[in-house]
C-alpha cells in the first residue's frame, strides 16, 4: 500500500500541498506565459491536482530501484527517464485541457507559450516526488530494522530464560538439598563437599547462560560437575565417562550439552534398577564437531515420557543459532538411548560476545 | 496395635541417602523398628507381603515402579507416608488416603508430625481398601501404558502392547502375553476401563482383545463369529462384540 494513501489525513495534506503547487504554477504561467490571472488559475489548478495522482507512481518507481541495491547510474537514468516520461504525458494532458478550455468556456490559452514552463514544472515536481519517496522508504526501513532488532532481542532473552529455567530444575535442587541434609548426619565432610559442588555447578551454569559462545571444554566441565552431584544422590547406580578428543577449544552455544546429560540421568539411568553408564564423547573434524551421549534406558517405559522437553528445547536452540547446518538425532536401541549432535566446528580464537 | 507394641516400619527410596535420613530421624523415636529398607518398588512389594509392617515411608519417583504403583500392587491398605521432592503429587497422595506426605528436604520436627499422625491413624482406624481408591483416581490419568501384576511377592510389569488378549476366569482375569499367562485379581470391567479403548475391544463377555493381533474374523454359524489371531488362536466374537469391533476397524 502506498504510504500516503494508507491514512486519510496524509492524503488530505498531500492534496493541500499540491493546491499550493497549483497556485505557484498559476503565478508562473501568469508572469512567464503572459496569461491573465483567471486563465492561469483555470489551467494550473486542475492540472496540478491531476498531476498529484500521477506522482503517486514515483513511490513505485522508488521501490523498484532501491538506493541500497541499485548503482548510481541506474538510479539517475531511472529517475530522469521516469520524470521525462510523466511530464511529457502531463504536457499532453495540458494540451487537451487548454483545447477544451478554449472550445467549451471560450478561454483562449496560447499553449505554445506555456509549454516550456509546464514541462519544466512537471519534470521538477516529479523529481521532487521521487526524492520524497526515497526519504519515506528510508524512514520505513529504519523503523522496520529497529522493530526486527527488538524482536530478536526479546526472542533471545526468552530463550535464555527458558534454558535457565530448564537448567536449574527445582527438583534437582530439592533432591540435592535432601542429600546434603542426609550427609550432615552421617558424613559432615561429604555434606560440605556436596554443598561446594552444588554451588560451583549453579554459579557456572548461571555464568554460561549469558555468553554467546563458549569453548566446549567449559560445557564438558559443567556436565562433569552436574554428574558429580547426581552421583552423590544415586550412588553406585550412576557411572560416568567423558571422553574428549581434540575438541575442547571448539566454540558452542552454552548449555547445549547440559540438558542432554540431564536427560540421560533423569529419564535414563534413574529409571533402570541397576543404573548404568552415562557416556559423553566429543570429537572434532576440521568441519564438524560431534557430540554423542549414551545411557541405558528402561525399554518398558512409555515412549512419550522418555524424551522429555529437554531434547526438543536443544533442537529448537540449534535451529535458531545454526539454521539447518546443525543437527540432533536421538534413538533407542537394545536398551541404550543415544543422542548425537553435529555442529559446524568453530575454532575462532577467543569466545565471541 | 497398642502403645507397648513396636511400630514396624518399611522405608522405600531408591536413594540410599534419602533412606539414611529417615533411619536417622527414627532413632529419636523409641518403639519403632525398621524391618526393611528397600531400594525399589519390587523390593517394597516383597517386603510388605512377607513382613506385614505397620507403616511404610514411600518415595514416589523410583525406577520401574513408582510409589503409587507399589500401592496399587499391594492392593490393600498399609498406612503410607509419601516422601517426594515433587509437590504436584500431593493431591494424588490424598486421593490414595496417604497418612501424610513429606516434601524433601524435610526436618526432624516435620518428620515427627508425620509419624505421630501415622500412629494416631493406626491406633483408631480400620484400613481403607486402597485398590478402590486407586481405581477412582485412574480415569483422570487416561489409559494405562502397562499392567502391573503381583504374583505372591513377585511383580510383573506388562507393557500393554505385549498383551495379546485378556480372558475372564471366575474371580480373576488372565492376561495372555509373550506366550505366557498372568493372573490378576481384578474384574473384566475394571481392566476394560483401564486400557485404551482404541486398542482393546471387548469382543465377547469373556474376552478383551488387542486389535493389533487380529488376522481376520470369520462367520462360523448364524450370528456367531470367530476372531482368528495372527498366531492362529481362535476367540469367540459375540454379536455386540462384532459391532464394537466393526466400528474400530
Amino acid at each position: 500500500m502506498h504510504p500516503i494513501l494508507a491514512r486519510g489525513e496524509r492524503f488530505a495534506l498531500y492534496l493541500a500541498l499540491w493546491t499550493i503547487g497549483g497556485a505557484l504554477l498559476a503565478a508562473l504561467l501568469a508572469s512567464e506565459g503572459g496569461l491573465s490571472l483567471g486563465a492561469a488559475a483555470a489551467v494550473a489548478f486542475p492540472l496540478a491536482i491531476a498531476y498529484a495522482f500521477v506522482c503517486f507512481s514515483a513511490w513505485y518507481v522508488s521501490r523498484s530501484t532501491p538506493i541500497a541495491t541499485s548503482g548510481l547510474g541506474r538510479l539517475v537514468t531511472t529517475s530522469l527517464g521516469a520524470s521525462l516520461l510523466t511530464s511529457a504525458a502531463w504536457l499532453l494532458l495540458a494540451r487537451g485541457w487548454t483545447t477544451m478550455l478554449d472550445r467549451v468556456w471560450r478561454i483562449s490559452v496560447p499553449f505554445e507559450r506555456i509549454a516550456a514552463v509546464l514541462f519544466g514544472f512537471g519534470l521538477l515536481l516529479y523529481l521532487l516526488s521521487l526524492a520524497v519517496s526515497y526519504i519515506i522508504a528510508a524512514f520505513e526501513q529504519a523503523r522496520d530494522a529497529e522493530r526486527r532488532q527488538l524482536q530478536a532481542q526479546v526472542l533471545s532473552r526468552e530463550a535464555e530464560l527458558r534454558t535457565l529455567r530448564a537448567q536449574i530444575d527445582p527438583h534437582f535442587l530439592f533432591n540435592s538439598l535432601h542429600s546434603i541434609s542426609a550427609l550432615t548426619g552421617v558424613d559432615p565432610a561429604g555434606a560440605r563437599r556436596m554443598t561446594v559442588q552444588l554451588g560451583d555447578f549453579l554459579r557456572e551454569s548461571l555464568a554460561l547462560g549469558s555468553a554467546e559462545r563458549i569453548p566446549l571444554a567449559r560445557e564438558l566441565a559443567l556436565a562433569a560437575k552436574y554428574l558429580e552431584v547426581e552421583r552423590v544422590r544415586l550412588g553406585d547406580r550412576l557411572q560416568v565417562s567423558i571422553v574428549e578428543a581434540d575438541a575442547g577449544d571448539c566454540l558452542v552455544p552454552p548449555l547445549v550439552l547440559q540438558p542432554i546429560v540431564e536427560n540421560a540421568v533423569t529419564h535414563g539411568v534413574a529409571h533402570v534398577l541397576a543404573g548404568g553408564l552415562v557416556a559423553v564423547t566429543a570429537s572434532c573434524t576440521p568441519e564438524w564437531l560431534k557430540l554423542i551421549i549414551e545411557n541405558p534406558a528402561d525399554p518398558d517405559r512409555p515412549r512419550r515420557t522418555g524424551t522429555g522437553l529437554g531434547l526438543a528445547n536443544v533442537r529448537a536452540r540449534l535451529q535458531a543459532v545454526f539454521g539447518d547446518t546443525a543437527s540432533i538425532h536421538w534413538a533407542e536401541q537394545d536398551g541404550t538411548w543415544r543422542v548425537e549432535v553435529s555442529l559446524p566446528a568453530d575454532r575462532s580464537p577467543g569466545p565471541r560476545g | 496395635m497398642t502403645d507397648e507394641q513396636t511400630l514396624r516400619v518399611v522405608i522405600v527410596d531408591d536413594e540410599p541417602l534419602a533412606r539414611a535420613v529417615i533411619v536417622e530421624y527414627l532413632q529419636a523415636h523409641p518403639g519403632v523398628e525398621v524391618v526393611a529398607e528397600c531400594g525399589n518398588g519390587f523390593e517394597a512389594v516383597k517386603a510388605v507381603t512377607e513382613l506385614s509392617p505397620h507403616l511404610m515411608f514411600l518415595d514416589v519417583q523410583m525406577p520401574k515402579l513408582d510409589g503409587f504403583e507399589v500401592l496399587e500392587l499391594l492392593g490393600r491398605s498399609i498406612p503410607v507416608v509419601f516422601t517426594t521432592a515433587y509437590d504436584q503429587y500431593a493431591l494424588r497422595a490424598f486421593e490414595v488416603h496417604a497418612v501424610d506426605y513429606l516434601l524433601k528436604p524435610f526436618d526432624e520436627a516435620r518428620f515427627g508430625e508425620a509419624l505421630a499422625r501415622a500412629r494416631a491413624r493406626i491406633s483408631v482406624e480400620e484400613p481403607v481398601p486402597v485398590d478402590e481408591l486407586i481405581a477412582d483416581a485412574r480415569p483422570r490419568q487416561g489409559a494405562v501404558e502397562r499392567v502391573l501384576i503381583r504374583d505372591g511377592s513377585q511383580v510383573h510389569v506388562l507393557p500393554v502392547d505385549r498383551i495379546d488378549y485378556v480372558e475372564a476366569q471366575d474371580d480373576y482375569v488372565c492376561f495372555k502375553a509373550d506366550g505366557r499367562e498372568y493372573l490378576k485379581d481384578q474384574t473384566m470391567a475394571a481392566v476394560e476401563a483401564s486400557l485404551d479403548p482404541q486398542r482393546f475391544v471387548r469382543i465377547h463377555r469373556s474376552y478383551l482383545l488387542n486389535i493389533d493381533r487380529i488376522a481376520r474374523v470369520e462367520l462360523y454359524a448364524k450370528d456367531s463369529r470367530v476372531a482368528i489371531l495372527r498366531d492362529n488362536r481362535r476367540l469367540p466374537v459375540s454379536r455386540a462384540g462384532y459391532a464394537r469391533l466393526a466400528k474400530l476397524l
